[in-house]
């Protein structure tokens, strides 16, 4: 009974050491650190990368980056009520629209980032700073298909049967089929038409894919056409894929990457050292090399020269769309894209 | 210790369960039970909307029908394998077991897109179907019911494999060996022995492969891209793009019980398979 006993004891003290040593405070950090959200992938690889260092270097500030997608970030920071997993988002329009309408974006002063004269105008608001660009048209292989001109392109042989598509999860996505539809007399808030032209395709389309599976698929030639951006495509030659970047005949779809401070966050102060180094010339000079192919958001950097501008200026004639609109039929969307395409 | 007092053993178990499954499946149940997406109005609308929808039920009947395909798939090719385990000596039962297992130690998402190099319409399977004459295009295997299901076959095996190898190995071979001197063929001793006796195993492994397949989001979602619709992807859908948590929750309650009534029905056919061997 006795021997029984101490390993009792023996057991409870080893539990205690371990509890224990949990519950130690962890190393000073240097001035403080940001918490932010990421996009898990290239974004996360860059950040790391150029980011960290450069946030170090100029402020003392340590970034911890949460791998999270725009939707999840949304959800998160929504489930959480008030105590913000992060610090700071980053984010699509769509979900960026979703964020301003639940209030969960502190109020935003552009005028304490430093670098904010060399920003084309218009990229800050209440709500945040846009620190990316991102443009989506067509990728093809030019190797197996002829060149596309258009949108509509897609939909027509030889194109078709070699295509690729995704549905409404994603900003690119929805972008891509909202201009399909236009192109056949639709508009930004009216998908039917794109609808009834799918439909009469729709057992020739190749894949109609997880978002997250369409490079694996376009790099294994399950489809050899797809709309996309052009990082994907970027970062899909890098890895020595035959894949090219059109902009349609009616313009290839621009939309920005935001970056906002969590309601809640007690970091704000580091949040705005965070953004204003991402938005720094150096910074955004390293993230549009490749393997990283950002595009950048700062005049001063001079632009490569495989990016479908040759100014930021130019992204002003790209096509945009008013997200505070489709957000609310999205859902509609996503339900009728199921039952339309599912066997 | 004494006897009356075990039970507060398992009190860690219960409580974490109650913390961790219990509130959170109540909290599932009371969010779904609001009818708009910003949880305001009790109405059970979103209820009536899912339930009301005829593709739900294709949905529901789709993803139950991938379990029992993955099932069937996994039992005729697992309960074999098994079978040669149990004739194997020593060092080869632990080849077979380490086989068996490490699968396992790979992620389901390697796992998962590793299938896509093989299905795909340049990939192992149609090289190969092309280079034997046995198909004059590459035949579609993503995106297919049929694709998907050979790669859950795969993917879920070893939850099938292990609850079977441990009830073989631990089957009494004198029980053949009195079965055959009976005068019993191998196949006899096969259905009125052998199946009987390791049928808990078999069936612990289809309500493991069942309930793991119906709810493989990844697989389904990577694999089966959006033509092919099952439940988890609708809950994914509605909590992550659209935020729309009563009706995600009004789906992972859906999803719940099908797997539920799936798995329950596993095991009545056990049971009454059991009572009809002996």
């Amino acid at each position: 009974m006795s021997h029984r006993r101490s390993t009792r004891r023996e057991f409870l003290a080893a539990a205690a050491v371990t509890l224990g040593s949990l519950a130690l405070p962890r190393p000073a950090l240097a001035k403080g650190s940001v918490t932010a959200a990421m996009y898990p992938g290239t974004w996360e690889e860059a950040f790391r990368a150029h980011v960290t260092p450069a946030l170090k270097a100029a402020h003392d500030v340590d970034l911890e980056m949460t791998p999270l997608f725009a939707v999840d970030q949304i959800a998160k920071a929504q489930a959480s009520r008030g105590a913000p997993p992060f610090d700071a988002f980053v984010l699509d329009p769509g979900p960026r629209v979703t964020g301003i309408e639940r209030g969960l974006f502190e109020k935003f002063d552009g005028k304490r980032l430093g670098n904010l004269a060399r920003l084309p105008t218009g990229m800050t608001d209440e709500y945040g700073v846009t620190v990316a660009a991102q443009v989506v048209g067509i990728g093809y292989n030019p190797k197996k298909l002829p060149k596309p001109k258009s949108w509509t392109d897609l939909l027509k042989d030889p194109w078709v049967s070699r295509l690729g598509m995704t549905g409404f999860q994603t900003t690119y996505g929805t972008v891509s089929i909202i201009e399909i539809a236009k192109q056949f007399g639709g508009s930004e808030t009216n998908v039917e038409p794109f609808f009834v032209e799918i439909k009469k395709v729709l057992p020739k389309v190749a894949a109609i894919g997880a978002p997250a599976s369409m490079p694996a698929l376009f790099q294994q030639g399950q489809c050899d056409i797809t709309y996309t951006n052009t990082q994907t495509v970027a970062t899909l030659r890098g890895r020595d894929v035959d894949i090219e970047f059109v902009k349609p005949e009616s313009g290839a779809v621009a939309f920005f990457t935001t970056m906002h401070i969590a309601r809640g966050s007690r970091e704000s102060e580091n949040a705005y050292k965070y953004f204003d180094t991402v938005i720094s010339a150096p910074v955004q000079s390293a993230l549009m090399q490749p393997p990283n192919n950002f595009i950048p958001v700062n005049r001063e950097v001079k632009l490569a020269a495989n990016l479908p501008m040759a100014s930021l200026d130019e992204m002003a004639k790209f096509v945009k769309h008013d997200w505070s609109k489709i957000n609310p039929l999205r859902a509609g969307w996503i339900e009728r894209f199921n039952k339309e395409v599912a066997k | 210790m004494t006897r009356e007092s075990e039970w507060q053993l398992a009190l860690p178990l219960a409580l974490a369960y109650a913390a961790f499954f219990l509130v959170p499946l109540g909290l599932l149940i009371a969010v779904s039970a609001f009818g708009d997406d910003r949880i305001t109005t009790l109405d059970g609308a979103q209820w009536r909307k899912f339930l009301g929808d005829p593709f739900t039920w294709k949905v529901i009947v789709d993803t139950v029908k991938l379990g029992g395909l993955t099932v069937a798939a996994t039992s005729l090719i697992g309960y074999p394998l098994a079978l040669v385990y149990l004739g194997a000596g020593p060092r080869w039962q632990r080849v077979i077991l380490f086989v068996v297992i490490l699968p396992l130690l790979t992620s389901v998402v390697v796992r998962t897109f590793a299938w896509i190099v093989i299905l795909g319409r340049e990939g192992v399977i149609n090289q190969a179907v092309l280079w034997l004459g046995l198909a004059p295009a590459p035949l579609r295997l993503l995106q297919t019911e049929h694709g998907l299901v050979i790669a859950l076959t795969q993917i879920e095996m070893p939850i099938m494999l292990l609850p079977l190898l441990s009830v073989m190995s631990r089957l009494d071979p004198n029980l053949r060996d009195a079965s055959a001197g009976l005068g019993a063929s191998k196949w006899r001793t096969l259905v009125r022995v052998t199946l009987p006796l390791s049928l808990p195993g078999l069936v612990a492994g289809c309500m493991l492969v069942f309930a793991s397949a119906t709810t493989a989001f990844i697989s389904q979602f990577v694999i089966g891209g959006n033509r092919l619709v099952y439940l988890p992807l609708i809950i994914w859908q509605q909590s992550l793009v659209v935020y729309n948590w009563p009706l995600a929750s009004v789906a992972a309650l859906t999803l719940l019980v099908s797997v539920g009534l799936g798995v329950a029905a596993i095991a009545a056919v056990g049971r009454r398979g059991r009572a009809y061997a002996l």
